[in-house]
């Protein structure tokens, strides 16, 4: 396991990278309600960290060594958010991940890594229609020349057509993915 | 038990009837009285069933309350003084000196320190904290928990309440426990109404021996001989008429709730029960909701000469009203304070501090003014769809919207100022002119503010939700939006014609619509048309798109109600409701993905469990490239177009997309557009429908550049997406380069750019690529 830090550090660098890796998993396919309501039952969430605390210590951010394109870093906030989604998620807590995820997006409403990690929390929901949606947002946000981004939003939508069963459209989204 | 308390009541009777009666009526009497002993016995227990039910069952209705958004504070929050003031100020915080305890603030230039309250939202509580905001031009540029000495980066404040779904009885209350009850209003209480409170029974015969006594000397009734209990019982169990069966009744039930119920949950029911005034409609009862009605600060936070004003109340909320009648309160409160000290609850340092301090009750207007009835009703509308009317109105649900105060207050004020000066300018009688105002999160869709009317401080037709009116050239976008999708053949460079348009419709009738200038402009540039709002050239293109094709495009943005496929449909022959037309413009401020406009986040139980959350969803409803085509035209609208007036009120760098809207005669002034981050929408019109004499530009517009300059938007940037490149076209249309004269830079769907070429590049070449041009 990496160490939280380094979990932290990587998420930072390849958000989009490690949800379509995670978005892979176990994705069984299965009919896509389009809910307008989460329920989240009588299950009451733990309380969340306090949002100061050890989220401060996050290193500064360096850009990964891709080629040509560096996305901006986001603001601290944001990335405090994105790491506790991620963990909400992690932990299958998908409406409170979302919920984190909607908060940075008031922040940053047009920062498509945003756009990309819920959609990322919707595929592994199955909510593989709003999953495919919210990857195209993240596309029509996209930076032309975010090439990881983009391959990483065809990916998932790839994913999501697959298990809706359009393996034509699955097939065109590859494509795509293999160039973005 | 009740029939401990009976048969002890009954024994004083027939007690008392022996001394009087003969012998021989002896056995009569010992059957008469176990007949009545029967007969009260029977009654009590059937009393005693109405008090279970009262008492066990739900026993208020507790109204839904309606939460505004957190203000979230972050290092990089574009927040001013004033905003943060103003939020604190909503929220009831204190200005101190130094803050000492939750609920207070303070100030020192830049640097505000806030000792929150703790908070319960959708994912869990957070506690109390010293909060440090260190505030810069810009907005946050430091915070920091003064407690742990940690940087913060990022801190909600709690949200302040903005309104209450009450039942049809309209009783409000904020339910408070026994703990929340502050010593010193528990004593003031029992000090003015019930003294021996924790000793009787019930019913107090000394008590009431001396409210006779007091009341024969002073010659009227100066004292109520009533327990709590009594009076709870009164208020809570049985009908307001006076009647010695009443009094009977009510010292009856009293012996049975006090037979079945400790002094600490009596205590909280009457806390919760006791009617502490009016506000309009609203009753407002119990200590719960009267601390924030009086005070705007939650009872735990109420010092001893608060509580002791609204113990005061309690004789008569009305008769002591501290807002009418601030010197009746204050002697009333002073009384208080006078029988604490005098039965040795407090001391006398205490109670003459207590009796010096101001009275201290907010304005009407500062707790009234943060109601917003049309916006809650879109909050109830919403809710309807998925809980009982019922269990909003008694349940004690908490509804997190999405409301902005701040951007509420602007729009209101934006509204009222405008429509006055319209008034006044243009001589239309007063009061006229109404409005409504919507303004929405563009990529969220969440509900910032909502104006019903221009007073909109008082529930009444709700012209945000309900005035549905012909949209007129606001409809235009959409038929553009069509045309531009398909960049085989539109795009902005080409050229169409605005010429004569002469229709005969089904219903047999010509139509022949006009230009709003009565010319004819032969060809345009299709950007050119749309910035200038040529009906004919709009009519020609539509045709050339087809009805069906705008129709489904309007439908894909959100138009629910149906569409009329008449060819009037492309001038706005189209009636929608102000948040209709939000909704239609929210799919091109997202670039085009309609969300459903939304004005709840999430709603939680009495008891703080999540019970819903209103995520936010997103459905492709047009092509993006087409719709940043159509903002870069919507942009050349307010640039040098119909909305150019906007100028007057924008700064420069805001760069913003919109459209005016003029209806026949100018019944309906219209003006929708967007920033990057936000979407919003005025109408201007009658409620009795007559003509205002105003266009889209003189009316509406104004309304909405003097909100859009009042709060912070975030200018559109325009850089372009994959797949659209911008290309220098010259005054005809044609492939330009930078040094062409007169040429503009106008993005294009990658291939749909003109293939004629202008004549200046035949001799210098062609210019580069632009993107990156309009940052």
């Amino acid at each position: 396991m990496l160490s939280p830090r380094n979990r932290l550090l990587l998420l930072t660098f390849a958000v989009p990278v490690v949800l379509t890796g995670l978005a892979g998993c176990g994705a069984v396919p299965r009919a896509d309600r389009p809910a307008a309501v989460e329920s989240r039952g009588s299950e009451v969430p733990p309380p969340p960290p306090e949002p100061t605390g050890g989220q401060t210590q996050i290193s500064a951010y360096t850009p990964p060594a891709a080629p040509r394109y560096a996305r901006p870093a986001p603001a601290r906030a944001v990335k405090v958010l994105q790491q506790r989604a991620d963990d909400q998620q992690r932990a299958g807590e998908y409406a409170n991940a979302s919920a984190s995820l909607e908060r940075a997006l008031r922040i940053a409403p047009d920062d498509p890594a945003l756009w990309h990690q819920l959609a990322g929390v919707r595929l592994e929901e199955r909510r593989y229609a709003m999953a495919t949606e919210l990857a195209e947002k993240s596309n029509s946000l996209a930076d032309p020349a975010d090439r990881a981004l983009r391959r990483a939003n065809w990916g998932l939508i790839a994913k999501a057509r697959e298990a809706l069963g359009d393996s034509a459209g699955a097939r065109e989204a590859r494509r795509f993915a293999a160039n973005p | 038990m009740a029939t401990k308390k009976k048969r002890r009541k009954t024994g004083i009777s027939t007690k008392k009837r022996r001394r009087h009666v003969r012998r021989h009526w002896g056995r009569w009497l010992g059957v008469g009285g176990v007949l009545l002993t029967l007969v009260i016995g029977a009654y009590a227990l059937h009393l005693s069933k109405t008090v279970r039910v009262k008492f066990e069952g739900k026993r208020w209705a507790v109204p839904a309350q309606i939460y505004a958004r957190p203000l979230e504070l972050f290092v990089g929050a574009p927040i001013s003084a004033d905003q943060l003031e103003a939020e604190l100020r909503f929220l009831g915080y204190r200005h101190v000196g130094e803050v000492f305890a939750p609920g207070q603030w303070s100030r020192k230039s830049g640097r505000f320190v806030v000792h929150t309250r703790p908070f319960s939202f959708w994912d869990g509580p957070q506690p109390p904290a010293v909060v440090s905001i260190d505030l810069d031009r810009t907005g946050v540029a430091r915070m920091r928990n003064r407690d742990s000495g940690r940087a913060l980066d990022l801190y909600r404040l709690e949200p302040g309440i903005v309104g209450s779904i009450y039942p049809a009885h309209r009783e409000d209350r904020v339910l408070v426990q026994r703990a929340d009850l502050p010593d010193h209003l528990v004593k003031g209480l029992l000090a003015v109404e019930d003294r021996r409170f924790f000793d009787h029974a019930g019913v107090d015969l000394r008590g009431i021996a001396r409210a006779l006594r007091a009341n024969l000397a002073a010659g009227k009734a100066v004292q109520g001989g009533s327990t709590l209990t009594q009076q709870l019982v009164k208020n809570f169990l049985l009908s307001p008429e006076r009647s010695l069966t009443r009094k009977f009744n009510e010292a009856l039930m009293a012996l049975i709730v006090e037979s079945r119920y400790d002094k600490d949950e009596i205590l909280e029911a009457y806390a919760n029960e006791i009617f502490l005034g009016q506000d309009g409609e609203r009753a407002i009862h119990g200590f719960g909701l009267g601390a924030y009605f009086y005070f705007n600060r939650p009872l735990t936070e109420l010092e001893l000469h608060e509580t002791a004003l609204l113990v005061g109340l309690v004789k008569g909320a009305s008769f002591y009203n501290p807002r009418r009648h601030p010197q009746r309160a204050l002697d009333r409160r002073n009384l208080v304070i006078d029988q604490m000290e005098r039965q040795g609850m407090i001391e006398a340092a205490e109670a003459s501090a207590a009796r010096s301090a101001d009275l201290g009750v907010t304005a009407r207007g500062a707790a009234h003014s943060h109601r917003v009835p049309a916006f809650v009703d879109l909050v109830r509308r919403q809710l309807r769809r998925d809980y009982r009317e019922e269990d909003l109105t008694s349940e004690g649900l908490r509804i997190f919207s999405t409301l902005d105060p701040w951007i509420q207050r602007r729009a209101e004020e934006s509204v009222r100022g405008r429509l006055q000066r319209l008034e006044r300018d243009r001589n239309l009688p007063a009061n006229s002119l109404q409005a409504a105002l919507v303004v929405a999160s563009a990529q969220q869709a969440e509900i910032q503010a909502l104006v019903g009317g221009r007073d909109n401080r008082f529930a009444g037709f709700n012209r945000a939700l309900d005035a549905i009116r012909p949209i007129g050239s606001l409809v235009k976008p959409a038929v553009y939006l069509a045309a531009l999708t398909q960049p085989g053949r539109f795009t902005l460079s080409t050229r169409i014609e605005d010429a004569p348009v002469d229709l005969s419709l089904p219903n047999g009738q010509r139509w022949r619509p006009r230009n709003y200038d009565r010319e004819l402009h032969g060809i345009v540039a299709l950007h050119d048309a749309l910035a200038r709002s040529l009906n004919l050239a709009t009519v020609h293109l539509g045709l050339a798109v087809g009805l069906d094709g705008v129709i489904d495009q309007l439908q894909a943005l959100g138009v629910a109600r149906e569409v009329p496929a008449y060819p009037s449909l492309l001038l706005g022959a189209l009636s929608l409701s102000p948040l209709e037309v939000t909704q239609l413009y929210q799919g091109l401020a997202s670039g085009g993905f309609h969300s459903p406009l939304r004005a709840i986040r999430e709603v939680l139980d009495a008891e703080q469990t999540p019970l819903q959350r209103y995520p936010l969803t997103v459905r492709k409803a047009a092509d993006p490239g087409a719709v940043f085509l159509l903002t870069r035209n919507l942009v050349e609208v307010v640039e040098r177009g119909t909305g150019a007036g906007l100028t007057r009120f924008l700064p420069n760098d805001l760069k913003v997309a919109g459209k005016t809207g003029t209806t026949n005669d100018l019944r309906d002034s219209w003006f929708a557009g967007y920033a990057a981050d936000r979407v919003a929408v005025v109408w201007v019109g009658r409620d009795d429908n007559a003509s205002t004499g105003l266009t889209g530009a003189t009316g509406a517009l104004p309304v909405w550049g003097e909100l859009m300059a009042s709060i912070d938007s975030t200018p559109l940037r325009l850089n372009p997406p994959a797949g659209v490149a911008y290309q220098w076209i010259d005054a005809a249309g044609r492939l330009a380069a930078d040094h062409c004269q007169g040429a503009v830079a106008y993005p294009f769907i990658v291939g749909s750019e003109p293939s004629e070429r202008s004549d200046c590049i035949e001799q210098r070449g062609l210019g580069g690529f632009f993107r990156g041009l309009f940052d």
